[in-house]
């Protein structure tokens, strides 16, 4: 059996380009550190963990896309609109390293890498892609899921972009590098189509049960206040 | 739904999910790797067995170990080390994923009592 999920091995990627996305990697997760403790209550964090948890689970979810190709959530655009970007980056960031630790998925060189590509990009573009889309459809629960799923996408075509450029900087292949650029680009369309149908149908059912819990959907309302009148 | 009630079945969901429903899961390359693999011809176990590929340039995972690849080194059937595999790392994972935000929510919190203090 091949592995059920596969990001950046090592090997192909350069050493000197996988450190210098090693050091952006550790730069930006540290800010996310910073950003995220100022909005971090203690009772979100059983919370953040249940959607790190869950992300880990949807990644081993491998579905197909095309004849003998197959792919799997990234949880950004999850993370994104359950925790908000800075928190959200933080959860993607802890599978990928658990993966790449433990799972041998994705090589220890390239994490710095999948990082970047799956936890730092595909969570920041979603994240955009959810506060734009909300403020253009309105924060109701139809215009929330059509949100999520558009920046599902946005985001697993912006992290696959991501891969391309590192690829383009430190690796080689007997395809051109527009060859590698269309085939990755076209084939991570795809894969965000799924990741966009999981996500809406994951945030959607959020939204219907704890609608308090989706960040995207909190606008400026102090979370404290909103999850008290919720529990009670 | 109070919020304790939430995160248990939250994590039953993600449970079934990696114990479960992954072993059906679809074992065709993912997107990445079937574009790294374009220009070689893989045998039926999905290794490469000829042509020129970008793939070829990846080494052995660096560390391995018994859960590699989502599976369990010393349990022979796939099935079974792949569930326990899939259910050990959603534990794992919530556990420690809890655990780092809890520090980080506490440390928080007494930065701000000793800015207050």
């Amino acid at each position: 059996m091949s592995e059920l999920a596969l990001h950046i091995p090592n090997g192909i990627i350069g050493i000197p380009t996988s450190l210098v996305f090693g050091l952006i990697a550790a730069i930006v997760v540290g800010v996310c550190v910073v950003a995220a403790r100022r909005g971090l209550d203690e009772r979100l964090v059983p919370l953040a963990g249940l959607a790190t948890a869950f992300i880990f689970a949807a990644q081993m979810l491998n579905f197909p896309v095309a004849a003998g190709v197959s792919g799997h959530l990234l949880g950004g655009a999850l993370a994104a609109a359950l925790l908000g970007p800075w928190l959200g980056v933080l959860c993607v960031t802890v599978v990928i390293g658990v993966q790449a630790l433990l799972f041998a998925d994705g090589g220890v060189t390239a994490l710095g890498m999948n990082v970047v590509n799956m936890a730092v990009i595909s969570t920041f573009v979603a994240y955009g892609v959810i506060a734009l889309a909300l403020k253009i459809l309105g924060r109701t629960r139809t215009g929330l899921t059509a949100a999520v799923f558009a920046a599902s996408v946005a985001g697993v075509v912006a992290a696959s972009a991501g891969f391309v450029l590192e690829f383009a900087i430190g690796g080689e292949a007997p395809q051109s590098l527009g060859e590698v650029a269309g085939a990755i680009l076209s084939v991570h369309v795809l894969i965000g189509v799924g990741e966009g149908l999981i996500t809406a149908v994951a945030v959607t059912a959020v939204a219907l049960t704890r609608p308090d819990l989706v960040y995207a959907l909190r606008g400026s309302r102090l979370l404290g206040t909103s999850l008290e009148k919720e529990t009670v | 739904m109070k919020t304790s009630r939430f995160v248990l079945f939250g994590a039953l969901v993600a449970l079934a999910l990696a114990g479960g429903l992954a072993l059906f899961a679809s074992s065709s390359p993912d997107g990445l790797e079937s574009v790294m693999l374009e220009g070689c011809q893989t045998g039926a176990d999905g290794e490469i067995s000829g042509g020129e590929c970008a793939l070829q340039q990846a080494g052995e995972h660096e560390i391995g170990g018994p859960l590699a690849d989502y599976g369990i080194s010393f349990i022979d059937s796939e099935t079974l080390g792949g569930s326990l595999a899939g259910i050990v790392g959603v534990l794992l994972v919530l556990a420690l994923a809890t655990g780092l935000f809890w520090l980080l929510a506490r440390g928080r919190r007494a930065g701000a009592g000793s800015g207050e203090a």
